[in-house]
């Protein structure tokens, strides 16, 4: 035979593999996100001109950069599809959940990068000093994975509308405060050296894990009729 | 419809009913004085503003299992009437905070989840009128009913945490006990019931009235009528 | 083939913003078996393929796909009996022909070797461009490559919207053999198309009027 039969995990990682070579061949996203991030932090770090900031604000400010960018750039992994009118290709041969799947990992990859580009950057700025960086890292990382799993799902909800942009943002805010708020609540008491409590964590990848399954649940509805 | 007419007189009725007991038999309350009355609109809307939220994720599901159009309409009429109420319950919560803590708002735990809940009611409408295909708007509002229905739990969850409340204990605490003096617990009941009612009435009426919409549009382009 | 694919459209009905396409279309299709959609631009016959392919929704109707005349084929696996050349399939352009085909065939779940790509490739005429980003390609090329993309997935059924636009003689001709070639190995065609040579390989037709 000249083919063999592959699984759904598998076709995942090519849809991954495509969106990355694609990303490294046009360097869009990652450019659009870098230079956003900087522009972002840079106004802000002006504006304050050196002034201290309580940690209650500065996790409030790393919070809304980070979920600003996530607004500014992880809409294209489905509208660009639905642009360039490759969106008809994608729906005609690839699995949906492959399709979830691998848009999902490329979208945590892409906020994983800006957001270790943004925390060096963040704490020269404004001039905070962090003692518990492994806590932070979690709150990052998992903080993050919600937002990127959210986002996935109202992407391809917003590439089927009219209105793409500002929708996004509508759409995706709401479902995201819960995560937000308690992010913010852990990051600020890292920032002040205390270590969060269990729940806190706990509810975080809870919530990841709750909303990775629901938009697996609801992917299928959407991507066959 | 003759049935639905002779509901719509009793619940009228209930209503003035219930609009009555709540000024004239509802005796005024130690520290909250007349400004309790405000009370008896208050929890029925915040009440029904959650019911219908509820009601438009389950028609939601309805949809995406059938991919009949009836139930998107059903789940988009709820949501509407939902708003609606929302926006009812936030305002005299607004008006009830005012009078007696001296300020409209405050984010307050209770405030911050109705204003929560009524942008993700705003979310899903914005997101119905960008898609014009009427199978994909369903499709698509339908999932994003759900999805906000699975992220609701995690709010009632985190924002009590965070916040001190001002706002009265509910009803029935957490001991189950009922702490209400009984002329106000059945006028509240019966508050409760008569809006359920009027939710009901005013979904059977919309939900009539955009069917007969849609059918009227089905019809019209066999006869030539076509733009 | 491994295996083939028998069509059944029952009552097939599409109306497209209150407009009426089509209506009762009723028409069953075995392996081997040739169909053609005919009809004047805008009459729906790129709908119609879109529907079978599951794309898009009927109006009333349904579109019921066998696997070797007896299993139905859900939704889900549909992609991997149906092949559809259309005008609308459009290739990534920053990637090259051969990075197109290789990841479409593994997104619908299977991994061909990279020499039976190659030789796909060349069977239509593309094994000089083979490395070339697709963003280089002319209109031609890329319908060129929509067949090879054909013969790697290899499905049983395959839909052909208009197959032969912005071909040569030489491509024109290429379609021909293929599809000849097709019918032989007992897979199921659907054609829409306005060539009357196209439609001569019919075994049964609809007119879209």
């Amino acid at each position: 035979m000249h083919t063999k039969k592959l699984t759904w995990p598998n076709s995942a990682w090519a849809i991954l593999y495509k969106d990355l070579l694609c990303e490294f061949r046009t360097r869009y996203a990652l450019g659009t996100l870098t230079m956003f991030t900087l522009v972002t932090l840079s106004g802000i770090s002006m504006t304050l001109a050196g002034a201290a900031i309580s940690s209650s604000i500065a996790a409030m400010l790393l919070w809304i950069i980070l979920f600003f960018c996530a607004m500014a750039g992880l809409a294209r992994t489905f509208v660009y599809e639905q642009e360039a009118g490759t969106l008809f290709t994608l729906r005609l041969y690839a699995n949906g959940q492959a399709v979830l799947a691998g848009k999902l990992l490329f979208n945590i990859l892409l906020l994983q990068l800006v957001t270790a580009l943004l925390i060096p950057l963040f704490l020269i700025f404004l001039n905070i000093e962090v003692h518990l960086w492994g806590q932070l890292v979690y709150v990052l990382f998992f903080g993050t994975v919600g937002v990127a799993a959210v986002a996935t799902l109202t992407a391809f909800m917003v590439s089927c509308t009219n209105a793409k942009g500002s929708l996004f943002t509508v759409i995706t805010f709401p479902l995201l405060l819960p995560q937000f708020l308690t992010a913010i609540a852990a990051t600020e008491q890292i920032l002040t050296d205390m270590i969060p409590s269990w729940n806190e964590c706990f509810f975080l990848a809870g919530y990841d894990a709750t909303v990775i399954a629901a938009a697996s649940l609801l992917f299928d509805y959407l991507w066959y009729d | 419809m003759l049935n639905h007419r002779i509901s719509n007189i009793i619940t009228a009725l209930a209503a003035v009913g219930v609009i009555y007991a709540v000024f004239f038999i509802v005796p005024p309350v130690e520290g909250l004085g007349e400004k309790v009355r405000i009370v008896f609109f208050h929890i029925p809307a915040a009440w029904i503003s959650v019911m219908a939220f509820v009601l438009s994720a389950l028609w939601a599901l309805r949809y995406l299992n059938t991919h009949q159009i009836e139930y998107d309409r059903k789940s988009a009429t709820a949501a509407g009437l939902g708003f609606f109420f929302c926006l009812l319950a936030t305002i005299s919560g607004a008006l009830f905070a005012k009078i007696t803590w001296g300020a409209y708002w405050n984010w307050d735990p209770r405030q911050t989840t109705i204003f929560i809940l009524l942008l993700l009611y705003g979310a899903s409408f914005a997101l119905r009128t960008a898609i014009h295909d009427i199978d994909q708007r369903a499709k698509i509002s339908s999932a994003y009913s759900l999805l906000s229905i699975v992220v609701m739990p995690f709010l009632v969850f985190v924002i009590p945490r965070y916040y001190s409340s001002l706002h009265p204990s509910p009803v029935i605490n957490s001991a189950a006990k009922i702490a209400m003096d009984p002329v106000m617990l059945y006028t509240l009941i019966a508050a409760l019931l008569v809006a359920s009612a009027l939710f009901r009435q005013l979904f059977i009426y919309y939900i009539e009235r955009t069917r007969r919409r849609d059918l009227a549009q089905k019809d019209s382009p066999e006869g030539g009528g076509r733009l | 083939m491994e295996h083939s694919v028998t069509v059944e459209l029952v009552d097939v009905t599409k109306y497209y913003e209150n407009k009426c396409l089509f209506r009762n279309i009723s028409k069953k299709l075995l392996p081997g078996e040739c169909l053609t959609v005919t009809g004047p631009n805008g009459s729906g016959k790129s709908t119609l393929l879109k529907i079978i392919s599951g794309l898009v929704k009927t109006s009333s109707g349904k579109i019921n796909l066998r696997c070797n005349a007896n299993r139905l084929i859900s939704p889900c696996e549909r992609a991997k009996y149906i092949g559809f050349v259309s005008p609308e399939l459009v290739f990534y352009k920053s990637l090259t022909g051969y990075e197109n085909i290789d990841f479409i065939a593994k997104a619908s779940g299977m991994a061909a070797l990279p020499e039976f790509i190659m030789a796909s490739l060349q069977r239509v005429g593309l094994s000089g461009q083979a490395h070339e980003p697709v963003i280089n390609y002319s209109t031609g090329m890329r319908q060129r490559l929509k067949f090879a993309l054909l013969l790697v997935l290899n499905p049983p059924l395959w839909l052909l919207d208009e197959p032969s636009s912005n071909l040569d003689t030489a491509g024109k001709k290429l379609v021909a053999d293929l599809i000849h070639k097709a019918l032989t190995r007992s897979t199921s065609i659907i054609l829409a198309t306005n060539e009357a040579e196209e439609a001569n390989y019919a075994h049964q037709k609809i007119n879209l009027a």
